[in-house]
């Protein structure tokens, strides 16, 4: 997987500037303008994958805390996909294993021991796996979602 | 959606956001909010975001796509910088300085207020909106003073006494510009000239396009130190308002061996902020100025 080496210089030796408001939204802005000058047809990509998202019951669209849109379900967060084409996705450990073994997918760029994932978006094929691994990850909040005891008095009681 | 519709949308997002940007640093420049008449960074930072939020809420109308966005946010941030040409007076190579971080904050903006009239929640919108204000208003009210210093040096196959006389005045530098921003005509230093060698004695700096700063020499310690204050600079829209030079200094320093190595310090203010962006701009320049005239020393002395 190529990865974009001023994205990765950036996080690794600014990212403290994170909590800095705006900042991040403004980098992953300059990443907009770049992909528009050198690869515009990645914005569209990205918006057909936001478009397709969007579909699925119960997820809304925001931005994320540091830079990029952030899918949400229910309130729990899907993935996020910065600027760059970069895709991070959470997943379970055993479901982040089995994706590894298929080869496309990496540890996430900064948390590698976590269970999220990281995976940059380059081709139209990409783009239709980043589609897939996405609808994973939000079949999975959703089945947590369907398996959750309903609240009630009872269950709560001594 | 009609043609029509959409292209008056796209209008509506233009003009809007430009007369708010018009309106904002009009209010700026002639309530003279900075004693000091600074351009404070509110003006390249928060008044392009607020554009770029304006024009989204006008844009979100017809739904554009993100290369859309970026595009449409690239032509607004052009036409700020055009009525910036034309309105405020500014050079050709400021403006060019300042456009990078006009449009990424433009299109910040954009995708920014994009979101946010996406969640259709007035409370945010409000929030957003009196928060950037605050801080224009906080940050115009601010004092802003920043003043700095570049230093550069270079070994010179000569003595001091064989420097010397090159230092304190040169004829025309023949060599071609070899910055990019001096080959797209931003002036170049060209000459120096002096009344006398002594302490009072004035200086002037010439520029390739005639320009010339005014200097007096406060230190003359002949093979050891010029040091001079600028006592008038051109009336150039490229610098004027932007930045001082303050003081300049040759020092030479006898290494002893046939060698000497020539300083060149130079003092400015600049009066645009975010300093972090123009600061890089404003030592890029100085240096490549110190870099053309030390050169040119280093030839004439090295000659004999």
């Amino acid at each position: 997987m190529k990865k974009d080496k001023v994205f990765s210089f950036v996080v690794r030796h600014l990212g403290f500037l994170k909590d800095v408001p705006l900042l991040p939204h403004v980098f992953d802005s300059l990443l907009k303008f770049r992909v528009f000058l050198r690869n515009p047809v990645l914005l569209d990509w990205l918006d057909e994958i936001e478009a397709e998202v969007l579909q699925w019951e119960g997820t809304v669209v925001g931005l994320h805390q540091y830079g990029g849109i952030q899918f949400d379900h229910k309130g729990k967060e899907i993935g996020h996909l910065h600027s760059n084409g970069l895709l991070d996705v959470l997943y379970t450990r055993e479901m982040k294993l089995l994706l590894l073994k298929e080869g496309r997918i990496q540890p996430h760029h900064v948390f590698e021991k976590s269970g999220w994932i990281s995976f940059y978006i380059l081709t139209k094929e990409d783009k239709n796996y980043a589609k897939e691994l996405l609808k994973i990850a939000y079949d999975q909040v959703q089945k947590k979602f369907a398996t959750r005891k309903p609240y009630t008095a009872q269950s709560v009681s001594p | 959606m009609t043609t029509n519709f959409y292209r008056a949308t796209l209008l509506k997002g233009f003009a809007m956001s430009n007369l708010l940007a018009l309106l904002m640093v009009g209010l700026f420049k002639y309530t003279k909010l900075q004693d000091s008449g600074a351009l404070v960074f509110s003006i390249f930072v928060i008044v392009p975001i607020l554009m770029g939020i304006v024009s989204s809420w006008f844009w979100m109308k017809i739904n554009l796509k993100s290369n859309a966005l970026v595009g449409y946010s690239l032509i607004n941030g052009s036409l700020a910088i055009l009525f910036s040409y034309v309105f405020l007076r500014e050079g050709v190579i400021c403006l060019l300085i300042v456009s990078p971080l006009i449009f990424v904050f433009i299109i910040a903006g954009a995708f920014l207020g994009k979101r946010m009239f996406q969640k259709n929640n007035q409370t945010l919108n409000v929030s957003v909106f009196s928060l950037l204000f605050v801080v224009f208003v906080t940050d115009s009210l601010s004092e802003h003073n920043y003043v700095n210093l570049v230093a550069d040096e270079m070994v010179i196959n000569a003595t001091p006494e064989q420097i010397w006389k090159h230092v304190v005045a040169f004829e025309k530098i023949e060599k071609k510009d070899d910055y990019w921003l001096f080959q797209i005509g931003m002036p170049s230093p060209a000459q120096t000239t002096v009344e006398g060698y002594y302490k009072g004695a004035g200086r002037k700096c010439i520029f390739s396009n005639g320009y010339t700063f005014d200097e007096k020499i406060v230190t003359y310690e002949p093979n050891k130190d010029l040091t001079f204050d600028i006592i008038g600079q051109p009336l150039d829209p490229e610098i004027m308002g932007h930045i001082d030079i303050l003081r300049g200094q040759f020092l030479l320093k006898d290494n002893g061996n046939g060698t000497t190595t020539l300083i060149g310090n130079s003092w400015y203010r600049l009066h645009v902020f975010p300093i972090w962006y123009y600061d890089i701009w404003a030592k890029s320049i100085t240096r490549n100025v110190h870099l053309r005239v030390m050169e040119h020393i280093k030839m004439l002395s090295e000659k004999g």
